[in-house]
């Protein structure tokens, strides 16, 4: 049930189709959620700036991230998944760890991503 | 999807990693092949730069081809008549003569990064179509966009959209690489597919970019070293 403060749930064909986009860090010492949500939207932020941002409905889905096998999910819009992925590619380093970033897999949904 | 890496230099060519650290994250990674670059050496060295190939490609399971690089029309000419030798012969761009002549040269598989420390994009409509009929690969080097950053960057990124739409135009082959010098440089293939498709490219020439085509060099390869082999275009038919 959804209170009186909140919008009502779009119709399925305004809705954005979204897509879920699963990776891997590599990296010489485990690396924490904080470290990774900040690299990702400073390089995406750098590299296609506030306005091209703001058409991705990009977002790093904190509930997801698994610290022991250090396997994370980026949520996106399905017209922005290539520069997602390449944002991805473009982070080197979180601190002073040299990281690379393996994409696991794309899907539409969570469940699909088979975590 | 078989996706190889044609551009990756170890500690034997001024990189930071061993041949083995460079196999291994390139395994992890997905990729079916890897082919370790290094500048002409001495004779000495380049024969323990072989054997330690042969060890590695033992020990890591995936395909190793070894390449030099040119860094001068003088390498260039020295390797061309030494193309037997060794698996790939690339070109290492910047240079405008150089990038001319790679071209102009079919012994070239690969003409790296074109656009190397140049205001320019490196290429013209008449190097690129000596390219194309030469089968000289034009290499997108994620490495260069990797260390740089915002003006350099952005000026890089245009050049490599102009060579790409030039490749494009004239049917010339693109290749991608990581061009890294160390294991921690190198990329995930899809990583690399999806920068080439906001180069320009259709996600099907971005997938064919990172495999048929060093599929294809690993294909000339092969022929080259097979025993009905006498020069490019001329074979023992049995």
């Amino acid at each position: 049930m959804r209170g009186k403060n909140q919008l009502k749930f779009l119709l399925p064909t305004l809705r954005e189709r979204e897509r879920y986009i699963a990776f891997k860090i590599i990296s010489e010492e485990p690396v924490v959620y904080e470290d990774i949500e900040q690299a990702i939207w400073n390089v995406a932020l750098d590299f296609f700036g506030e306005h091209g941002v703001s058409k991705m409905s990009m977002y790093v889905i904190k509930s997801l991230y698994d610290i022991e096998r250090q396997i994370g999910v980026v949520r996106c819009n399905n017209k922005s998944v290539s520069q997602v992925i390449s944002c991805l590619g473009l982070i080197s380093r979180l601190g002073d760890t040299r990281v690379i970033f393996k994409i696991l897999k794309v899907s539409g949904t969570i469940k699909g991503l088979k975590l | 999807m078989q996706a190889f890496d044609m551009h990756v230099h170890s500690s034997f060519s001024g990189g930071e990693s061993s041949l083995e650290q460079l196999a291994s994250m390139a395994k992890q990674l997905g990729y079916r092949g890897i082919c370790f670059t290094a500048y002409p050496i001495s004779k000495r060295e380049e024969s323990i730069l072989k054997a330690e190939i042969e060890r590695v490609k033992k020990e890591a399971g995936i395909e190793i081809l070894l390449g030099f690089e040119a860094r001068n029309i003088k390498e260039l000419k020295f390797l061309a008549k030494r193309r037997g030798e060794f698996d790939v012969l690339l070109a290492r761009g910047g240079d405008l003569k150089l990038n001319r002549e790679a071209c102009e040269t079919p012994e070239v598989d690969i003409l790296t990064h074109p656009e190397f420390e140049r205001l320019d994009s490196g290429l013209d409509h008449v190097s690129v179509k000596f390219a194309a009929k030469n089968n000289v690969a034009i290499e997108v080097n994620f490495r260069e966009i990797l260390i740089s950053n915002k003006k350099t960057r952005s000026m890089i990124l245009k050049n490599m959209s102009r060579n790409v739409k030039l490749a494009k135009k004239y049917h010339a082959t693109i290749i991608i690489c990581s061009g890294g010098i160390s294991h921690y440089e190198l990329r995930d293939p899809k990583v690399l597919i999806s920068f080439a498709n906001q180069l320009g490219l259709e996600l099907k020439e971005a997938k064919e970019a990172i495999s048929k085509t060093p599929e294809s060099i690993v294909k000339k390869i092969k022929e080259r070293r097979s025993e009905n082999f006498i020069i490019p275009g001329v074979k023992v038919i049995e």
